[in-house]
Formats: C-alpha cells, sequence, structure tokens
C-alpha cells in the first residue's frame, strides 16, 4: 500500500510538485517566521553572550538591555567587585542613539568601555582594533558594508565626530547594531557619576547563582544576574514582543499547509475513486485504503516538510546578504513546533477522503 | 458433479411498497469447477445486480448464495472482502487496472492484499503474466498496453489468489473482435485446465460458442436456459438439445458439431479424453 501511495501521489508530477509545494510554502511560512526571530534572538544577545563575563550587575528592576535603561554607581560596582568570588567588574555606560555616516542614520546601541579593564568590549572584531581611544569608534562589518565605511572613515554619534578603528562582526540585529567608544568619550558626551552595567568576572569553580545573590542580598540597589539568565531575560523580550504576530502567522500557515493538503488529498482520492471501489470490489479492506491516504498524507507533509527546512536553511544563507542584521536560526521548538502542526494537518486533511473511501460502494465497478 | 457455486432462488429488490422494484427475481443457478457459464439478457434484465450479489457486493433480499462451505447471505459484512479475496477472481468490463502501476504490480497488489510476501507476489504476478504471454510488459503501466494486454493483465489479477470462481463482467466490450476471442480462449482455457468456474455476463453474441451452459436473463429471471457442451474432437461449443450428433461412452453423453466429429471419436475414443490421450 506504501508504493501504491506513493505512486498514485508521484502519478502527475506537476500535481505532486504543486501539492508538495504548497505544503512546502505553508510550513515554510510557519518556519521562517520562526527562524527569523530565533535569529533575532540570537542577534539580539550576542553581546551579552560574547562578552565573557559571568555576571550581570544592573539597576534593581532592570533584566536585559533591549529597550532598557539601567544606572549603577561607581560604589555600586566596588560592592559587587568585593565579593570575595569575584575577580574583576567592568563597567559599561549604554544608551540608544544613532550612527550618522553622511546623509544616513543608522540606529545603534551604543556602549563606552574602559579598554584597560578585562571586560565590557567588543571579543572579536574582523578589522582594526578592539581598542579604543579618545574619538574611535567601532562599528559593526554590517554597518559600514551597508554605509559603504572603511577603516579610517568618519561618522557622527551623539553629535560628535568619532573615526572607524575596527570593525565588529555579529553585533548587528534586526533593529540595529551595537557601536563601541572609550568610557571616557561617553562620559563627556553623556557627563554623570553612574555607570549603565557592570561586568563581573567571577572565579573559576565559583557557583555563579550563589554570587549573584549575594551581591543582590548585600545591596538592594542593584540586580546581579548570572550571563545566562540575563541573556534568557533578553530573549524573553523579543519572545514576548512576537508572540502575538508568530501565532497570526502559524495559524496563517497551518491553514494554507491544511487547505493545500487536504484539497490534494481530496481531489486525488476523487480522481482515484474508480480505482480504490475496485481494490474493494477485489477484497481490500478500508483499512488498507485509508492507508493509502494516510501515506499519501505522510508523504506530502514529510517532503513538504523537508522542502520548507531546505529552503530556510537557504533563506538563512542569502538574507544575511541582502539585508544586513537579518538572520534566520533554526531551533528545535520552532522545528517541532511545525512539525507537529504538520502532523494535525495530516490527520485533518486525511479525514474527508477517508469518510470518501469508506461510504465507496464497491459494487459500483460494474456500472461503468 | 463438485459445485462450487450454488445460488438458491435469490431475489433482489430495491425499493418498497409502490416504487418496489425487483431486479433479480428467485434465480437459482449452479457452476461447476471446469465450466464456463455465460448469461445473457437484454440491458434492465438484473445481469449486474445478480453479478454484484454472486460476487459478494450486494445481498440479496432472500435466497442463498454458497461459495464453498461460505454461505455469503449468512456471512457478516467484514468477512465478505476476505471471500472475494480468496475465492472470487474479477474480470471487468473496463479492465480497471490501477493507472498508476505496472502490470506486475497490478498483479501483485491483490497477492499483497492476500497475505502474501512482496517477493512471493511479485514472482507469483511474474509467473502469471509470462504464461499470459506478457513476460515483455511487466513494467508497463496501463496506458501503454493495447486493450487485449490490458484485458491479460486483468485476468492475471483475477487468478493470483487462485480463487474458486471467476466472475467477468462483458470482458469483450472494449476489445475488438480478434482480442475478444483470444480472451474469450483464455477464460475457457482456464476454466478447463485449472478446473475454475467461470461465469461470463455478456452481451456479445460472438462469444457464446465458447461456453458450457449459456443463460438468458430477462426481467430479472432466467428464461430459455441453454445448455452447452464442448465437441470433444473439435473443441466447439454445442448446443445439446440441438447437436447434430450425440454418443454414450463410459455413462457419459458426448455432443458433437457434426457427424463426422462424432465418427472420428467413435474410431478412438480414448484419444478425446482428456487425462487418457497418449
Amino acid at each position: 500500500m506504501f508504493y501504491l501511495a506513493w505512486r498514485n501521489l508521484s502519478q502527475s508530477r506537476t500535481q505532486f510538485l504543486l501539492g508538495v509545494g504548497g505544503v512546502a510554502l505553508a510550513l515554510l511560512l510557519m518556519l521562517a517566521l520562526d527562524a527569523l526571530l530565533a535569529g533575532s534572538e540570537e542577534d539580539l544577545v550576542a553581546y551579552i553572550e560574547q562578552s565573557n563575563a559571568d555576571i550581570f550587575v544592573a539597576q534593581e528592576g532592570v533584566k536585559n538591555m533591549h529597550m532598557a535603561a539601567s544606572a549603577i554607581t561607581l560604589r555600586d560596582m566596588r560592592l559587587a567587585e568585593h565579593n570575595p568570588e569575584v575577580v574583576s567588574a567592568s563597567p559599561i555606560l549604554y544608551t540608544t542613539s544613532v550612527v550618522k555616516a553622511g546623509d544616513s542614520d543608522v540606529l545603534s546601541y551604543i556602549i563606552g568601555f574602559d579598554p584597560d579593564e578585562p571586560l565590557g568590549g567588543p571579543e572579536e572584531v574582523v578589522a582594526g582594533t578592539a581598542v579604543v581611544h579618545s574619538d574611535e569608534v567601532i562599528i559593526d562589518d554590517a554597518v559600514a558594508r551597508s554605509q559603504n565605511l572603511v577603516l579610517g572613515d568618519e561618522v557622527e554619534i551623539m553629535g560628535h565626530t568619532f573615526t572607524v578603528v575596527g570593525l565588529t562582526r555579529g553585533l548587528t540585529n534586526i533593529v540595529n547594531s551595537i557601536s563601541f567608544i572609550s568610557l571616557r568619550d561617553f562620559q563627556k558626551l553623556r557627563p554623570g557619576d553612574a555607570v549603565s552595567y557592570a561586568l563581573l568576572d567571577v572565579a573559576p569553580g565559583a557557583n555563579l547563582a550563589q554570587v549573584a545573590a549575594a551581591i543582590n542580598g548585600r545591596n538592594p540597589d542593584v540586580l546581579a544576574l548570572p550571563t545566562a539568565a540575563f541573556s534568557r531575560e533578553e530573549r524573553q523580550i523579543i519572545k514576548d514582543m512576537s508572540v502575538e504576530i508568530l501565532n497570526i502567522m502559524n495559524l496563517s500557515g497551518f491553514l494554507i499547509g491544511l487547505a493545500v493538503t487536504a484539497l490534494t488529498l481530496y481531489t486525488g482520492t476523487l480522481r482515484k475513486r474508480q480505482e480504490y471501489g475496485v481494490l474493494k470490489a477485489i477484497g481490500a479492506r478500508n483499512r488498507h485504503l485509508y492507508s493509502v491516504v494516510a501515506v499519501q498524507a505522510a508523504l506530502s507533509l514529510v517532503l513538504g516538510f523537508v522542502a520548507a527546512i531546505g529552503l530556510v536553511w537557504l533563506l538563512g544563507q542569502v538574507v544575511p546578504l541582502l539585508v544586513p542584521g537579518m538572520g534566520l536560526a533554526l531551533t528545535q521548538t520552532g522545528v517541532t513546533r511545525v512539525l507537529v502542526s504538520a502532523l494535525l494537518i495530516g490527520v485533518a486533511a486525511a479525514l474527508t477522503p477517508a469518510w470518501q473511501l469508506a461510504r465507496l460502494d464497491p459494487a459500483q465497478v460494474f456500472r461503468s | 458433479m463438485d459445485v462450487l457455486m450454488q445460488v438458491e432462488h435469490v431475489t433482489r429488490h430495491f425499493g418498497s411498497g409502490r416504487t418496489e422494484v425487483v431486479a433479480v427475481d428467485d434465480v437459482s443457478l449452479s457452476a461447476a469447477p471446469g465450466e464456463v457459464v455465460l448469461i445473457m439478457g437484454p440491458s434492465g434484465s438484473g445481469k449486474t445486480t445478480l453479478l454484484s450479489m454472486l460476487g459478494g457486493l450486494l445481498q440479496p433480499s432472500s435466497g442463498r448464495i454458497r461459495i464453498g462451505d461460505d454461505d455469503l447471505t449468512q456471512l457478516d459484512e467484514s468477512r465478505l472482502p476476505d471471500v472475494r479475496l480468496r475465492h472470487i477472481g474479477f474480470v471487468f468490463q473496463d479492465f480497471n487496472l490501477l493507472s498508476a502501476l505496472s502490470s506486475l504490480d497490478n498483479v501483485a497488489l491483490v497477492g499483497r492484499l492476500n497475505g502474501l510476501s512482496r517477493k512471493e507476489a511479485r514472482q507469483r504476478a511474474g509467473e502469471l503474466l509470462e504464461q499470459l504471454g506478457l513476460g515483455h510488459r511487466l513494467t508497463f503501466l496501463p496506458e501503454k498496453l493495447s486493450g487485449g494486454e490490458k484485458q491479460r493483465v486483468a485476468i492475471a489479477r483475477a487468478l493470483v489468489n487462485k480463487p474458486d470462481i471467476i466472475l467477468a463482467d462483458e470482458p469483450t466490450a472494449n476489445l475488438d473482435s480478434h482480442h475478444g476471442h483470444e480472451t474469450m480462449r483464455l477464460l475457457r482455457r482456464i476454466a478447463k485446465e485449472e478446473q475454475r468456474s467461470v461465469i461470463i455476463v455478456s452481451h456479445d453474441q460472438r462469444i457464446k460458442d465458447i461456453a458450457d451452459r449459456i443463460l438468458w436473463l430477462e426481467d430479472g429471471a432466467f428464461k430459455n436456459a441453454v445448455e452447452m457442451a464442448t465437441d470433444p474432437v473439435c473443441g466447439m461449443s454445442v448446443d445439446k438439445d440441438s447437436a447434430p450428433a450425440q454418443v454414450k461412452w463410459q455413462g457419459q453423453t458426448f455432443y458433437f458439431c457434426a457427424r463426422g466429429c462424432r465418427d472420428e471419436f467413435l474410431a478412438a475414443p480414448a484419444t478425446f479424453m482428456p487425462g487418457q490421450a497418449n
């Protein structure tokens, strides 16, 4: 019956491609959006996860960086640094601004870091230097490409001119990018005693959760979170922001997939009605015929699913080249969700043809 | 004589009250091993309804239909597919091959339904198709076959589970005269050599000569049944009632198309007896 199902499905190449293609596009709709958001999550937490910090210390109540403002005093930072397990505390200043390059404005998080401190600056540069001096900036390679900037070019940040001295990679996301200037320059542009965050380096083997809890216990004005937890909170922002649109797209994809699969199976069964009647007359049981429909549904969906995965992978290669800062990342959760959707589509789509077959009168074969 | 199929007083009506239609009315017949029964009759005479009941596809309103030890009218609906699969081979007017499968797979599929392994089913299907002269067409899709070839594939499909009875619905309707005769001779050969009962429903007057018995169905009932016999010398079918010559030999009556055949038979009767020829 598997072979018959396969042969029935692939007998008309055009119909087969349309059926599988339709399913693939419907699943792609779900999978690509999920991958896009997952990619955005990855991009958004790239700085946090590449920072090599063990613990992020922020103002009490602030659990992330995206769309957040945090201010802690130097005293707060030193207090955290005094924890016996903490090796060092590196301050950063952080704000949302634009990088002006000629007539273009590129939205960017500006991070001011102290090059003499172990943490806070870019961990990896693909060109130039990772160390900034006065009036120097490190921007992301994607921004440089989109604005045709090279090392030595000048950009304007917060009304001040900086020379591009280094390029990072992977620090541009769907909404903006990250640019690094020196802490001192930042303080000149935004005078004040506070810093935004302190990045802690903790002694190897120490329990990060316990260290963070000890810092929080000693100083109620700050919130210390291990980097993994801080990153998780950052990801949650994206999830919270995208959950509605994701649900709508998932529902759209589900309904389109269901319509395409159901229509393919229904018309396929209708077209083969006489043949199924013959099989029934010869002695095939309903379960044999159901299995043909079930296998056809499964094959359509599996092939559509594989094609959708392939297309998402392809998009993942092409999109970042076309749209700097936009990446796609397949996640296990996203793939599982689409797989479950595909399963539900298969079951729902096979119901009508199964009902058709159950009602099929085998005696019709003598009434041709 | 053994009987493979026994039909007793079968009636089938549709509707009720003033709209009731009696499609088959108190029909009885039997089919013996090796016998070819031809059921003829005008359109609307009840042939299709009768054939559907014989094939276990439609239950009679009354009467009994037995195939071997199975009474189709008493069997639970869920057991009928098994009876059809194991005991009945169907040959259809439009061949009704599965268009997506090759000749070999069309035949093998029915073996698979009956529980044969893929290898066994394909082997048996291949052997049957070889026997029917289609060894060079095993991988061909139905659309690439001629009408005669399609009907031979359909016959192979009907035979793959070694059924006791073959039911053929207008098997020559879509074939030209040559292929029609070829198909009928094949069905007759199968009946005789493999001792199966072949019941054919047809309008085709040209195939009367291959039947052992012709039944005329009209208004749902058999009328003026003609019993046919095969001339043992030339192989032609002859009407028992109007045969030009007949001979009793070793307790059996033989019918001949002409006196010449009778004389030839009398000269050496054993030569014309199945299994006794030298």
